[in-house]
């Protein structure tokens, strides 16, 4: 099974990028893109996603506010931050808020790497369960 | 404007002739003149209008002029009202300064001599006329300047979230493509993969100065996650720009304040921390912010510098470089009814600002 992911940014260049860098791996595929926080829940809700990559600065609801909304709904699924204010502070909030990881849009190399890393032997499912916590859970 | 505001003159004496004689006189100022015939009737006329001078008789029944100029000097409202007496008799030295110690601009004895009164009158009610106008224009400076600190604010705000809309993305797509790249580098020649490597450089560095000059202009963290986080992604930056060393102690319990109390804590730290770097001299900051009383944050910002350049043994006037700055800060403070301490010496520079709050700070787990 293909691993499926829900862009979240208010730039469609970003968007498209980022479709560029997930689809060179066969095995991944977006499955929705969506340009602000609140309708990037809403298809989380209908789509499922596997992996969530999402912007921090939005229009609307922030990047941690989504998170934690996304979060509640279905812990188990890895949510990558991926910001132009990547700094230790706002990486203790990404945390409170059930994000894995954080990763600048200025050094955009290591995330296809961290992603492998997050999604670790097995892929993520729906409805899992358990909190969020390291790449590790997910493998239950 | 052509003709000049108008001015009250109250006139106080027992006897109605000399009420109408002082009228005679005074008419031709163009001022609005009022007569009281008792000094509670004065009274009455100076707790329902603005007066600027009162001129009055000494020698009156019940309540007689020293005992009204006492009353009147009493009300702090009634304290720049110029005094001036006439009198027929008590016009010894010590009748005088009896007088003059109850606060009177003038004694004049009686008889009266017309061009006399009108010309010591007159420069009473003009001196009144300049203080209101110029309460009035200090008023409007400060409504003004209010509003342009709020738009700088604003403006600030959009220029640095333009710069994150329309840069950020082209440089976040910039790198992602040479991320993709650069997983072909065995594909490519040695010199390619070089100025590849060489614009990875570039990228870095492109994004590194928007980010200072947005930040600069206006901390992404400051909206999105608070104060504390944002003075501290601005301390750190400032320490790796400045070669000064800083130090930085924030109580957590503060949470997330007002918007315009972030903003203006935030742009009163970056302004101290501006001023250590240009003028102290100091190798070190300190900055602590912490709730002083349930209400009352206090903003705390110390270097060991030289201190500040001292004119006539007060701090810098507004006009040095530093006193720009500090005015700024003023007018922020004052804007949220908070105030601004300096202690400045030889050792080193501290500012204290205070500002209230309306929400109490307690401790949160």
């Amino acid at each position: 099974m293909r691993t499926r992911f829900l862009i979240v940014d208010d730039s469609e260049l970003v968007r498209k990028s980022l479709r560029t860098v997930l689809q060179a791996n066969p095995d991944w595929e977006i499955c929705g893109e969506a340009a602000d926080g609140e309708s990037a829940v809403e298809l989380f809700k209908e789509l499922h996603p596997n992996v969530v990559i999402l912007d921090f600065q939005m229009p609307g609801i922030n990047g941690i506010e989504t998170a934690s909304r996304m979060s509640q709904i279905a812990p188990a699924v890895p949510i990558v931050l991926f910001t132009q204010h990547a700094s230790p502070d706002l990486e203790r909030h990404a945390r409170e808020a059930g994000i894995r990881s954080v990763v600048s849009k200025t050094n955009a190399f290591p995330m296809v790497g961290m992603i492998e890393a997050l999604l670790g032997p097995t892929n993520t499912e729906w409805g899992a369960g358990g909190s969020a916590g390291s790449a590790k859970d997910l493998a239950d | 404007m052509g003709e000049q505001e108008q001015v009250n003159i109250l006139m106080v004496d027992d006897q109605p002739g000399k009420l109408l004689t002082y009228e005679a006189i005074l008419n031709e100022l163009g001022e609005n003149l009022i007569k009281a015939r008792s000094g509670k009737e004065a009274l009455d006329h100076l707790l329902r209008t603005d007066i600027a001078v009162v001129l009055m008789d000494v020698s009156m029944p019940e309540l007689d002029g020293f005992e009204l100029a006492d009353m009147i000097r009493q009300h702090p409202r009634f304290q720049k009202i110029a005094i001036i007496f006439i009198s027929a008799v008590h016009l010894t030295d010590l009748d005088r300064l009896n007088a003059y110690q109850r606060g009177a601009v003038d004694y004049i004895s009686v008889p009266v001599v017309p061009e006399l009164l009108r010309a010591k009158v007159r420069v009473f009610a003009d001196l009144h006329r300049k203080t209101h106008q110029l309460e009035m224009l200090n008023r409007d400076l400060r409504t003004l300047s209010a509003r342009l600190l709020a738009t700088q604010d604003e403006e600030r705000r959009r220029i640095a979230r333009d710069l994150h809309d329309s840069i950020g993305p082209l440089i976040a797509a910039l790198s992602m493509n040479n991320g993709m790249l650069a997983q072909q580098t065995k594909k490519l020649g040695t010199e390619v993969a070089e100025v590849l490597q060489q614009n990875n450089q570039l990228v870095e560095q492109l994004s590194k100065q928007t980010r200072t000059i947005s930040h600069l202009l206006h901390p992404p963290l400051l909206d999105e996650i608070g104060l504390l986080p944002a003075i501290k992604m601005f301390a750190e930056g400032f320490a790796e720009r400045s070669s000064v060393k800083v130090d930085v102690e924030l109580s957590p319990e503060i949470g997330r304040l007002p918007p315009n109390v972030e903003i203006s804590v935030f742009r009163v730290v970056q302004e101290c921390l501006t001023n250590v770097y240009r003028h102290s001299g100091s190798k070190t900051a300190y900055i602590k912010i912490a709730p002083a009383q349930e209400k009352l944050l206090t903003v705390q910002v110390c270097d060991e510098g030289k201190g500040m350049p001292r004119t006539n043994g007060a701090p810098a006037s507004p006009g040095s470089n530093h006193g720009v700055g500090l005015s700024g800060m003023r007018e922020r403070l004052r804007e949220l009814g908070g105030t601004l301490e300096i202690k400045s010496s030889d050792k080193g520079t501290t500012v204290i600002a205070a500002v209230p709050v309306n929400k109490p700070m307690v401790k949160s787990v």
